[in-house]
């Protein structure tokens, strides 16, 4: 049974169409790293799965409950699927730890002692105790993208988003929060992932799908096609990246 | 000439309460000023299109005019076409809160939109609804960057009282106006009348000044 199912989605922007007819099937405890130039609609895809952005023809289940299906159905799999974001987009106005504690009060009532907990659990996984009380302007791109993470699981997820996670972050705190990442993977949680971390995709990668001109142009494992890029366009394309 | 300090201290008992209704009419204006406009504000920036352009044409009018007329108007006119009838103060409290709501509605639309977008993916990504979002992340947001110039707007409406001196409410101003017909002590009386304004507006100032320190700009 597959977690994420797209089906024939159409999706424009205006008068530009972005997806004509994208299938695509995630399964369970699946990795995919999604890699594509600019533009190619990496990103959209996974705002998709969330229903951040709608579609206009075709469908896309989660879980069983589709973008189209209206209010409950939407938050449902907002419940479902966790998102971390370029900018992080952490409350600025609230600690790390309140951050965290967040999302299990205010949609899965919690109370404040069993959020606070989880909260405090959550930011340790992360490796981020000593910093739960602080803001986020007092902490790094690598910390905040942390507690981003940890404010993405407080939810209970089934499913964790990555929209280009380390992009905004020099390249010396990527590697916290790709390992936080891999951490995540190694557990079996189900994962989609956009990023330029070639690197990454073949580590904690099980399936790698390269994008281009929003269509889904390769498809694979990260071992066969980062070894052997089938095309031209994908060698090229990771020869800029690398 | 000399400054006669006595014609001030017999004029201070009646000077003190023209500046209590002064502040009576500003504070009453303000709160349903500042309410309607945070509503009109919301309405401008989520709003349907039918609702935001109505919203769009009342700022634009009530921008668009002196606020003296809308004083005129809403004492003299509004009584004639309404057959009501409508008391000085209230014509007051009505012309400061319609007044200050266009602007304000402005001054929230503004600070609403200028918060991050991302912001609002990541509450709506959670599961949350757009109106939680709203009143737990973006709202209280949104009202830190409001403080100054809602205080700007506070200091203009009080200021702006003075004009209801042309239908003859007893604020301050009026009240100076009055006794100075009857002692002709124009530079004293004047000199206390700014001096009272002056220091309610600097506590104005302050209040807002020490709300600021309260809830920084994040």
């Amino acid at each position: 049974m597959s977690i994420v199912e797209f089906s024939n989605v159409q999706k424009s922007f205006g008068p530009h169409k972005i997806f004509n007819g994208i299938n695509l099937e995630i399964m369970p405890r699946e990795v995919v790293v999604v890699i594509g130039p600019s533009g190619s609609g990496k990103s959209t895809l996974l705002r998709c799965i969330n229903a951040l952005e709608s579609i206009e023809g075709g469908d896309i289940r989660v879980d069983g409950y589709s973008v189209k299906g209206g209010r409950n159905d939407i938050r449902n799999i907002r419940l479902e699927a966790g998102m971390v974001f370029q900018q992080f987009n952490l409350f600025p106005q609230m600690t790390a730890l309140e951050n965290v504690m967040f999302g299990p009060m205010r949609v899965r009532k919690a109370t404040r002692r069993e959020a606070r907990e989880l909260a405090l659990a959550l930011l340790e996984k992360v490796g981020l105790s000593e910093r739960a009380n602080h803001y986020p302007a007092e902490l790094s791109g690598g910390q905040q993208q942390r507690v981003a993470i940890a404010r993405a699981l407080a939810i209970r997820p089934k499913l964790m988003l990555f929209d280009e996670p380390t992009s905004a972050l020099d390249p010396e705190l990527r590697q916290e929060v790709l390992k936080v990442m891999q951490t995540l993977a190694e557990e079996g949680m189900t994962m989609v992932i956009v990023t330029h971390e070639i690197e990454f995709a073949r580590k904690a990668g099980t399936r790698l799908l390269f994008m281009e001109g929003g269509k889904i142009a390769h498809d694979g494992t990260p071992g066969e096609l980062l070894a052997n890029p089938p095309s031209e366009r994908l060698r090229d394309f990771l020869q800029h990246v690398v | 000439m000399s400054f006669d300090w006595s014609a001030v201290i017999a004029a201070l008992p009646q000077l003190l309460q023209g500046a209590e209704l002064t502040v009576f009419i500003a504070a009453i204006g303000l709160i349903l000023g500042i309410s309607v406009g945070m509503l009109l504000g919301m309405l401008r920036a989520f709003g349907p299109m039918p609702v935001n352009a109505l919203v769009q044409v009342y700022v634009a009018f009530i921008r668009g005019t002196p606020l003296i007329v809308q004083i005129m108007f809403i004492y003299f006119a509004l009584p004639i076409l309404m057959h009501i009838r409508i008391q000085g103060v209230t014509a007051g409290i009505i012309a400061i809160a319609i007044n200050s709501s266009a602007y304000v509605a402005e001054i929230v639309r503004g600070s609403l939109l200028s918060i991050s977008k991302g912001l609002t993916e990541a509450g709506l990504a959670m599961g949350l609804p757009f109106w939680k979002v709203l009143v737990f992340i973006t709202g209280p947001l949104a009202f830190r960057r409001l403080i100054p110039p809602l205080g700007n707007q506070c200091i203009t409406s009080l200021k702006d009282t003075s004009l209801l001196l042309v239908i003859g409410v007893s604020e301050l101003t009026f009240t100076g106006q009055e006794i100075i017909a009857d002692n002709f002590r124009a530079v004293e009386i004047w000199s206390a009348v700014a001096v009272i304004y002056f220091v309610m507006l600097s506590a104005v100032g302050l209040f807002w000044q020490y709300v600021e320190r309260r809830m920084p700009i994040l």
